[in-house]
């Protein structure tokens, strides 16, 4: 075996591998037994705890630390290397796919639309693309593994079949091919600039000496961070998000929150790390970025009465806060980003999955609007909290002490590299995101007024939710609760 | 030990009446008042014990952050730290007296511990970036206590009141992150001993300002600095008793010890530079508060404008750079935490028997009627008004005095004319305080009666007019506690 072309440690591809095997493996039992819908999931989770457990090698490396495989002959370049960053970003995305499948598992009292089998393949291909993308270092299997994240999404928002969700699978779509194209004309750029099919600081470094060279590199790093911003739902690429969130079923808006984020962040990591050496070509363009997703964002969330349309803007003004530090040229910018994603994640996910169990026990109509939380407090204390914790972590207010952590990591870069007008810009978002969080937060905790009560059917079903969702929501409050405690758990993830 | 668990008993306490108690039988109110009270005299008795002691604390916490868990005692927070510790107590036993509506009383009591964790842990952390998280720590539990406990006969100027009371903090206390992580970076230590200890060395006279000018705004609205100040008056008006006594007595003083910590030490040319216009506000401040105050006609909130104005004295004291300037901006801090306290206690106790804290209609004068409260606003309010012999004396007289004779490095003419502004508003000041004691103490109305004073109201009202005395014939007991580590900060500034 010693002539092949490339050398494969499937061990070190494992986080990418066993999503994938498990999407196929649902498939083959899928022909085998149809009726089987619970063991689909039970797959799924199985694969998804052992590509965890292979990250679990490269989680807390030290700087330079990386682990490397598909390496050509030879000593040369390997197409696929992930360091602490990288495995940290993989843990989370398979863990915040198993919260989405906890989220979306059957219900035995309902009959099944046939499309179980479908559903979970599905997540379970685009968490196997965003897994693969995070350690991908040549132009191929960063374009193909990216897609692979984004394209299976759009059937999972389609599926159900209402109108919205056509609608939000048609925007979905459309922005993906755009950012496809985007994408692929930078890879074509970049092979051009550097004469290298690697993304890495030595195929970067080939363009230094050569100044006619410089203008292309810096053209195919602004089309990448472009065609990344659809997909992390950056202004000016924002305007699919609100609606495929809202149209798409409440677990896959759960998934394009989460997993679809650490995919699209861990693609520009990628680029962002390559060029590092260069100095900061495309950084301005990346503070004007973040600056207008903040704001924008936070002000729109401010005008939301439906919870998931708020979490969609909110989504939008915190992946501002996720490349903010990146607009800095300095060591600690990807690490300060790839914290701030999995606080945002943890936080996200929490109260996406708060709203799922309250869809169950009080219909969607009442738990996707704002004003059907009033006095939420009362009627399920414990849900309550939990959606309090999640979204004071989004504020980045204590007892949410992830959050201000989090705050504080992706200031610091900023500070350090002296970017006073983005500094300040965040702290005034900081109080915007504030307002849009506690204007949620308000409404939980207030005391149900007298002529509320006359006019709020009490005749509500008592149904319970789902155990599945229970232990999700239970799931993810615990680990933010322990994070909070000690952020140094998640920040420790990404290396020292 | 004693430190950590100085910080571990509210912290637990506050955070398990909140998860707990929600049912609304008649004993929990009385139960979660127990348990609050026996929390904050054993936190008391410890931070007492801490500040004799003097232990120091250092965990690594967050190494990918280079944050420690660092904590100890000097003489700067000492006061500071008695006073967060004797408030923590009285608003404890002054809530046996009104007890909280609006929302469940182990809320409340959760709340109010968890307010006393956060300042402690202020006053106490070492480390500039734990400082800014404790620093946090107090807003959502101060918000709870404006939205939920709040005066609610108009709920959207309630609402009004809380949302921009945290809005303005966390604004403040971002643009206060920032140049806390500016300055760590430039600085490359975290350690506030160390920031002082190193005097800004190899920091431009730039850098300095820009840091310097971040912080100064971001702990200005905590203050509240004019012209930040307009979410006081609101959130004071609107607060229960014990918000309005922590807000005032405690959390305020936050402000003025970070600046002290944050920028006068670490940062001294910076701060020499920008301290004429930081001084200036401040004295607009005084002038602006006071003149508020002579046509205010609800006494929370005239209490609130009156705040603007002492805290513009203790601005005033720091800005002078002078050891004198510094000892009186300190004990400025603790005079108005007891004189305020003391006047929050007593007017949110008025406004329970008023129904409304408004001063235009005519009340029974509390000279006749009630002559325990009656007593207690005379002193409140002479205090105010800085009589020699009562705690706001040597404050704001140092204060002044520093402004006429200020560091060599600041101007002196423009501190001067500051300083006679200052005067000016003292002048103020005796106005409005005479004037509310002729509009509520003197006369003869007897109607309509209310009870006086008696049991938890009275002895907190007794314990905090001995205090306005003792301090006020002995302020040696807070200004020897301070001097060793002032002059040790003012040597720095003026070399």
């Amino acid at each position: 075996m010693s002539q092949a072309v490339v050398a494969v440690n499937a061990g070190v591809l494992l986080p990418a591998l066993a999503p994938a095997i498990g999407a196929a493996v649902v498939l083959v039992v899928d022909v085998a037994a149809q009726r089987l819908r619970r063991t689909h999931y039970m797959i799924a989770l199985v694969s998804l705890v052992v590509g965890a457990v292979g990250t679990f090698a490269g989680l807390g490396m030290v700087a330079g630390g990386v682990r490397q495989t598909l390496c050509l002959p030879g000593g040369g370049q390997c197409m696929y290397a992930a360091d602490a960053v990288a495995s940290g970003l993989q843990l989370a995305a398979l863990l915040a796919a198993g919260v989405t499948l906890l989220l979306s598992w059957p219900d035995d009292k309902k009959q099944s639309s046939g499309s179980t089998a479908v559903i979970v393949s599905l997540v379970l291909t685009a968490t196997a693309g965003a897994t693969a993308v995070a350690g991908a270092r040549d132009l191929g299997s960063w374009l193909v593994a990216l897609e692979l994240a984004t394209l299976p999404t759009v059937a999972l928002v389609a599926l159900r079949g209402a109108r919205s969700a056509i609608s939000g699978a048609i925007a979905l779509l459309t922005t993906a091919l755009v950012s496809f194209g985007l994408l692929a004309l930078a890879a074509a750029l970049w092979f051009t600039a550097t004469g290298s099919g690697f993304i890495t600081p030595a195929a970067a470094l080939a363009v230094i000496d050569d100044p006619s060279r410089r203008p292309i590199l810096v053209l195919a790093v602004a089309l990448v961070v472009a065609g990344i911003g659809f997909k992390l739902s950056l202004v000016p690429f924002h305007a699919w998000t609100p609606e495929a969130y809202d149209g798409a079923p409440l677990p896959i808006a759960a998934f394009l929150a989460g997993v679809s984020k650490i995919a699209a962040l861990g693609a520009l990591l990628i680029v962002i790390r390559a060029i590092a050496p260069l100095g900061a070509p495309a950084l301005t363009t990346i503070a004007i970025v973040a600056a207008a997703s903040m704001t924008l964002g936070n002000i729109m969330a401010l005008r939301q009465n439906s919870v998931v349309r708020l979490l969609a803007w909110s989504t939008v003004a915190q992946a501002g806060w996720v490349v903010m530090p990146l607009a800095a040229a300095s060591s600690a910018a990807v690490f300060a980003s790839g914290a701030y994603l999995l606080a945002y994640v943890l936080a996200t996910l929490l109260a996406f999955a708060v709203v799922a169990a309250l869809v169950q026990t009080r219909g969607a109509a009442r738990a996707r609007d704002l004003s059907g939380y009033h006095g939420l407090v009362h009627d399920h204390p414990v849900l309550a909290a939990a959606l309090g914790l999640a979204l004071l972590s989004l504020a980045g207010l204590p007892p949410g002490v992830l959050g201000l952590v989090a705050k504080v990591t992706a200031l610091r870069p900023v500070v350090a590299s002296e970017l006073w007008l983005m500094a300040v810009i965040a702290a005034v978002n900081a109080v915007l995101g504030v307002a849009v969080y506690l204007r949620w937060l308000r409404v939980v905790m207030a005391t149900a007024e007298p002529e509320t009560d006359m006019t709020a059917p009490v005749a509500a079903p008592a149904l319970s939710a789902h155990p599945a969702t229970l232990v999700a929501v239970g799931l993810a409050a615990v680990a933010l609760v322990v994070t909070s405690v000690n952020p140094q758990l998640i920040l420790g993830l990404l290396g020292s | 030990m004693l430190l950590l668990a100085a910080l571990a008993i509210p912290a637990l306490t506050g955070t398990a009446l909140i998860l707990t108690g929600r049912d609304s039988v008649r004993s929990s109110e009385a139960n979660a008042n127990l348990v609050s009270l026996v929390a904050s005299v054993a936190t008391a008795a410890l931070v007492v014990a801490t500040v004799i002691t003097r232990p120091k604390v250092d965990y690594q916490w967050l190494p990918s952050l280079g944050v420690r868990w660092q904590f100890s005692v000097d003489g700067i927070s000492a006061p500071l730290l008695i006073l967060t510790a004797a408030l923590g107590i009285a608003v404890v036993v002054h809530a046996r007296s009104y007890p909280p509506h609006g929302g469940s009383p182990t809320t409340f009591y959760g709340c109010l511990q968890l307010v006393e964790f956060g300042a402690l842990a202020t006053f106490l952390s070492r480390d500039a970036v734990v400082f800014f998280l404790s620093f946090e720590v107090v807003l959502i539990p101060m918000w709870v206590l404006i939205s939920r406990f709040g005066d609610s006969h108009d709920l959207p100027a309630r609402a009004d009141a809380s949302g921009r009371f945290v809005l303005y903090t966390v604004l403040g206390s971002t643009l206060m992150l920032v140049g806390i992580l500016a300055l760590v970076h430039s600085a490359g230590t975290a350690n506030l001993d160390a920031l002082a200890a190193a005097r800004g060395a190899g920091l431009d006279r730039s850098t300095q300002m820009v840091i310097a000018a971040l912080l100064l705004v971001g702990l200005g609205i905590k203050i509240p600095l004019w012209p930040f100040h307009t979410w006081l008056p609101p959130a004071h008006t609107i607060a229960p008793t014990a918000g309005s006594v922590l807000l005032a007595a405690i959390l305020l003083k936050m402000g003025t010890y970070g600046i002290v910590r944050l920028v006068i030490a670490p940062l001294p040319i910076g701060f020499g530079a920008l301290a004429p216009v930081f001084a200036a506000a401040g004295v607009i401040g005084i002038l602006w508060g006071g003149l508020a105050c002579l046509v205010e006609t609800d006494l929370k909130r005239l209490i609130a404008y009156s705040s603007v104005a002492h805290m513009g004295f203790v601005v005033l004291g720091l800005s002078s750079g002078t050891t004198a300037g510094l000892q009186a901006a300190l004990f400025a801090n603790i005079a108005h935490g007891v004189v305020s306290a003391l006047l929050f206690f007593l007017v949110g106790g008025l406004k329970e028997r008023w129904g409304s804290a408004d001063l235009a209609t005519a009340r029974a004068a509390l000279r006749e009627v009630s002559p325990r409260l009656g007593l207690a606003l005379v002193v409140g309010f002479a205090a105010s008004l800085g009589l020699p012999g009562l705690v706001g004396f040597w404050g704001e007289f140092l204060a002044m005095y520093s402004a006429w004779s200020p560091a060599a490095d600041r101007p002196e003419g423009f501190m001067r004319v500051l300083a006679v502004l200052a005067v000016t508003g003292t002048a103020v000041a005796a106005g409005y305080s005479l004037r509310v004691l002729r509009l509520i103490w003197s006369g003869d109305r007897t109607s309509p009666a209310h009870v006086d004073a008696h049991g938890g109201e009275w002895s907190v009202l007794a314990v905090l007019v001995a205090s306005v005395l003792v301090l006020g014939v002995a302020p040696g007991i807070v200004l020897n506690t301070t001097s060793k580590d002032v002059s040790v900060i003012t040597s720095e500034v003026s070399r």
